[in-house]
């Protein structure tokens, strides 16, 4: 397997500056400094075996990791994971398409939006099902916000877990202005359940504009005092630069998507490859680093939370006037307001409530880019109102697998940092 | 009334004193420190008992003694009932010796000579490193004790730092020791008798600087909290203990943070003296007790601002660059000293 | 109204890949822009070597691997499902294959160690054997958890329902 061949050139054109040839590390460069800070491990010696059991301070949910210690050093780690399984598949197989959308809200329940607009961008590719324009804007704006909100809250868990936590109860202070926004928006700070199948569920409302233009105002700085603050602090980079390195063809072969993926140096990033809502119509740049470590994933969450409120920007300027659900009787439901007033809108909302939309007999694969990395639903039909199978492919379901490859060698110490770096969610892991 | 009659009293006042002020000062100082953990989190902290939450301690300590007393079946029972007491008892230990005002002089007390100190050590300095090396010994049972593996590393790992750094905390007393000429706590602070400028910390900056960073170590405080890191191994050495025996480790936690406090104070910021002398008045204990208050704040600013370093970070910087840098600062003092 | 399409590098690689199998490849659909290949349990193994080292296919990324179960298939009513992706050309693939009761499949942890998890999974909801793989035991669901819950038979509302765990008391 190869390094991707187009790199450099995919990454200039997607906007971040392509570093000298001197500052890049090659991918066998990466390799021999991951060799070197792994030390090797001699099975067979004597080991401690310590739980880091599902109930841990470290805020992870309940991930479950046995270690193997030998020392300091960690020689065998065997993950488990299922202690949030909830079956959503199986819930999903007995659902019309508009009632799993709360299902997919508890997913990655920090970012509820992002998992219930991958389910609808994947509902809408199987019956052929369009989103107005200004829905589309709408669903970027609250990705945008969820995206902003989810990195935030990783950096606070990030760097609790690495000493302070001062800088959790901070970060959370500034992730309330975020929930604030989308409580305003969508009625609820996690469980948003706001896309819709043909748009979102409601408008903007009132003095929306106002307030999320002055939360995106001073969110860049903000970052930029975290950045200050972490970045430069001795501690951090000495716990952080050069630890857990996971290159680029590690990362294919474990499906590791997401900030750990373009920390790796791949300018990949789903909004960009495979556009959806109006993130084709946005100007933004995708955040790509080089050395793959954990002080990476760190510079490359910030870069995405400042080129979210660009975006964000961006959709509030241009926001296109028109319907935000599609005026779609065989796939959408009706505007709220109509129901009682209207007999064709009530009679659409008696059938897609009671039976539910109709979808086409087949199967299709839609994955976004949600904040942790990619999540791709995959939707089989047998036509009827209700799938035949479903399954959320969630980026932390590999995350959580990749941890004995990542960790395997490396010191307990290092184990939370890299742990913590790779951003794992139980909820979006178990389903 | 004769005189060794009267000091037996006064003796026996002090030694209930102290602990007693010390205890009263350990358990506001626990509000204190999540008081301000929440002012700099940018939270208000306890504020529910009492007013500004100031009773919060004693609703602590209510709920600790209510719980149930929970002793794991496979652990060395008696040594991890013990263990918190290693601890506790070497940080009351050290107040035996810390002057916090006048020792010596004319009789100033109905005619007879309070000294304030509870027992003139000639060797205060010594007790107080040797104390502080007896309660690695706690720490280190109490992980043994509960046989577990988080327990066994978390107090190991404790252990392996505190003696780390108390080399470096030796080295740099020292320098205070040559500058003073004496190894007696009461003999310190006379030695910087005047205004602040004659405190030890102007010519001894760099050991007091070092001393700072290993008392930290030594109080198993971030940076330098790994043992009891939450995020790392849930809480280290004590995480078998629960109920009333955890509230001993936190309160000799405390304790040490305050008897430290008045240590560096002694050592280098002067102790009960004045910052200047038109200040006399103000009696000794009173000036102690602020220069111990400026220190405890100061540890938890630290506490709440700095990340954690990892274990090995930690000790190579123990070793590698503190150790030598004592060294150092102990031979340029004798040099300094013989010359002048 | 968006125009699901496949683009031009899948139809290259479709076109490697019926060169390289021609008849082995049993069923080739598409829909929605996505293409789809059925194969013999026999020839998965293959297959997927061919698509993760061809150049024109190139996928190097194992995007997920799922099982399904259609009950009113008789004959093979489970089916194993590897969803490929190609970063090289940016091009997705559907591998199919099924398998009757009991019938084992290779397993692809050698091509894609993420497969790892995925055929546990499927494994543990489905009850379909991956042979070869390092460590195939339950994964999501609890230590004494019995049945294929994903399977079309097992009820909603599971096999044991809402019982008192009095076997417990006084060991918690």
């Amino acid at each position: 397997m190869s390094d991707p061949v187009d790199h450099v050139a995919r990454t200039a054109e997607r906007g971040a500056p392509a570093p000298e040839a001197g500052a890049r590390p090659t991918l066998a460069e990466l390799k021999e400094r991951k060799a070197r800070s792994r030390q090797r491990v001699e099975r067979g010696g004597e080991v401690m075996t310590v739980s880091m059991g599902p109930q841990h301070p470290s805020m992870h949910g309940v991930y479950r990791a046995e270690l193997d210690l030998d020392g300091e050093l960690i020689v065998t780690v065997r993950p488990e994971i299922g202690n949030l399984h909830r079956g959503v598949e199986k819930l999903a197989e007995a659902r019309t398409y508009h009632q799993i959308i709360p299902l997919t809200d508890r997913l990655d329940y920090i970012s509820g939006f992002a998992m219930n607009h991958g389910f609808c961008e994947a509902v809408e590719k199987l019956m052929e099902a369009e989103v107005p324009p200004r829905g589309r804007y709408i669903r970027t704006i609250a990705s945008e916000l969820c995206r902003i909100a989810n990195h935030i809250l990783w950096l606070g868990v990030h760097i609790m877990d690495l000493g302070t936590q001062t800088f959790f109860c901070i970060c959370f202070r500034d992730r309330e202005y975020v929930l604030d926004l989308l409580e305003m928006l969508t009625g609820a700070r996690l469980t948003h359940s706001f896309a819709r199948i043909g748009g979102v569920a409601k408008d903007l409302p009132d003095g929306f504009d106002h307030r999320c233009r002055k939360v995106i105002d001073f969110l860049p700085r903000r970052v930029a005092e975290y950045e200050r603050i972490v970045k430069h602090n001795r501690i951090y980079y000495k716990r952080a630069k050069g630890v857990g390195i996971f290159t680029s063809e590690d990362c294919y072969a474990w499906r590791v998507t997401g900030p750990p993926l373009r920390s790796a140096g791949v300018a990949r990033d789903l909004r960009k490859d495979e556009p959806y809502a109006a993130y084709d119509e946005v100007e933004f740049d995708v955040a790509v680093e080089y050395n793959a470590d954990v002080y990476d994933r760190f510079l490359v969450r910030m870069k995405e939370i400042r080129e979210s409120c660009k975006i964000i920007r961006q959709c509030l300027d241009n926001l296109p006037d028109g319907p935000f659900l599609a005026p779609d009787f065989a796939h959408a439901m009706p505007l709220k307001k109509n129901v009682l007033r209207n007999p064709s809108a009530m009679i659409q909302d008696f059938v897609h409530v009671f039976r539910g939309p109709q979808a086409p007999k087949g199967e299709v694969y839609r994955a976004i880019e949600v904040p942790k990395g990619e999540m791709g639903v995959y939707i089989r039909s047998e036509g009827g109102a209700k799938p035949a199978r479903v399954r959320f492919t969630t980026p932390s379901f590999y995350h959580g697998q990749v941890v004995p490859a990542m960790v395997e060698g490396e010191m307990i110490a290092d184990m939370v940092a890299i742990f913590a770096s790779i951003d794992v969610v139980l909820g979006d892991c178990d389903r | 009334m004769s005189d060794p009659i009267a000091q037996l009293i006064f003796l026996i006042i002090k030694a209930v004193l102290v602990p007693v002020i010390i205890v009263m000062m350990v358990a506001f100082i626990i509000f204190f420190e999540r008081k301000f953990a929440g002012f700099f989190q940018g939270r208000w902290g306890p504020t529910y008992l009492g007013p500004w939450g100031s009773f919060q301690s004693f609703g602590d300590i209510a709920k600790l003694l209510s719980k149930e007393d929970l002793i794991p079946v496979r652990s060395d029972k008696r040594v991890f009932r013990l263990a918190p007491y290693i601890i506790f008892v070497p940080a009351f230990l050290v107040m035996a010796v810390l002057p916090f005002g006048p020792v010596g002089g004319e009789p100033n007390l109905f005619g007879y000579r309070f000294d304030y100190v509870i027992a003139n050590f000639d060797a205060g300095l010594v007790l107080f490193l040797a104390l502080g090396a007896i309660s690695v010994y706690g720490v280190v049972l109490a992980g043994w004790s509960s046989n577990s593996n988080f327990s066994l590393l978390g107090g190991l790992r404790a252990g392996a730092q505190m003696i780390s750094y108390e080399l470096a905390m030796g080295f740099s007393v020292v320098g205070v020791m040559l500058m003073a000429g004496s190894m007696s706590l009461v003999d310190i602070v006379d030695g910087q008798a005047g205004n602040f400028w004659d405190w030890y910390f102007i010519p001894q900056v760099v050991g007091g600087l070092i001393f700072f960073v290993a008392t930290l170590a030594e109080l198993n405080r971030t940076p330098f909290d790994l043992a009891e890191a939450e995020q790392e191994l849930v809480a280290g050495y004590l995480t078998e203990y629960s109920g009333m025996r955890w509230g001993i480790f936190m309160f000799a936690e405390y304790v040490n943070m305050v008897v430290i406090s008045g240590i560096v104070s002694t050592l280098y910021f002067g102790g009960w003296r004045a910052p200047l002398e038109a200040l006399d008045f103000i009696p000794g204990p009173i000036w102690l007790f602020i220069k111990i208050c400026a220190f405890v704040f100061l540890y938890m600013w630290v506490r709440w601002t700095i990340f954690r370093y990892r274990y090995n970070q930690l000790m190579s910087m123990g070793w590698k660059v503190l150790l030598p840098l004592s060294i150092a600062n102990l031979v340029v003092t004798a040099i300094v000293v013989s010359v002048t | 109204m968006k125009v699901w399409s496949t683009p031009p590098t899948l139809e290259a690689a479709a076109a490697a890949l019926e060169r390289r199998f021609g008849d082995r490849v049993l069923e080739r659909l598409e829909f929605r822009g996505e293409l789809t290949c059925v194969v013999a349990p026999a020839d998965w193994v293959e297959l997927l070597c061919f698509c993760k080292d061809a150049p024109e296919l190139a996928f190097d990324q194992l995007e997920c691997l799922l099982g399904d179960h259609l009950p009113e298939r008789v004959a093979t009513p489970f089916e194993v499902v590897a969803h490929l992706l190609s970063h090289a050309h940016g091009h997705r693939l559907r591998v199919k294959t099924s398998l009757a009761e009991g019938q084992a499949l290779e397993t692809i942890t050698g091509l894609w160690p993420s497969a790892g998890f995925d055929e546990r999974e499927t494994w543990e909801m489905f009850g379909v054997v991956f042979a070869g793989h390092p460590d195939l035991r339950r994964l999501l669901t609890t230590d004494d958890f019995e049945g294929f819950p994903l399977r079309k038979d097992f009820p909603l509302q599971g096999t044991v329902g809402g019982r008192i765990r009095t076997d417990l008391r006084g060991r918690i």
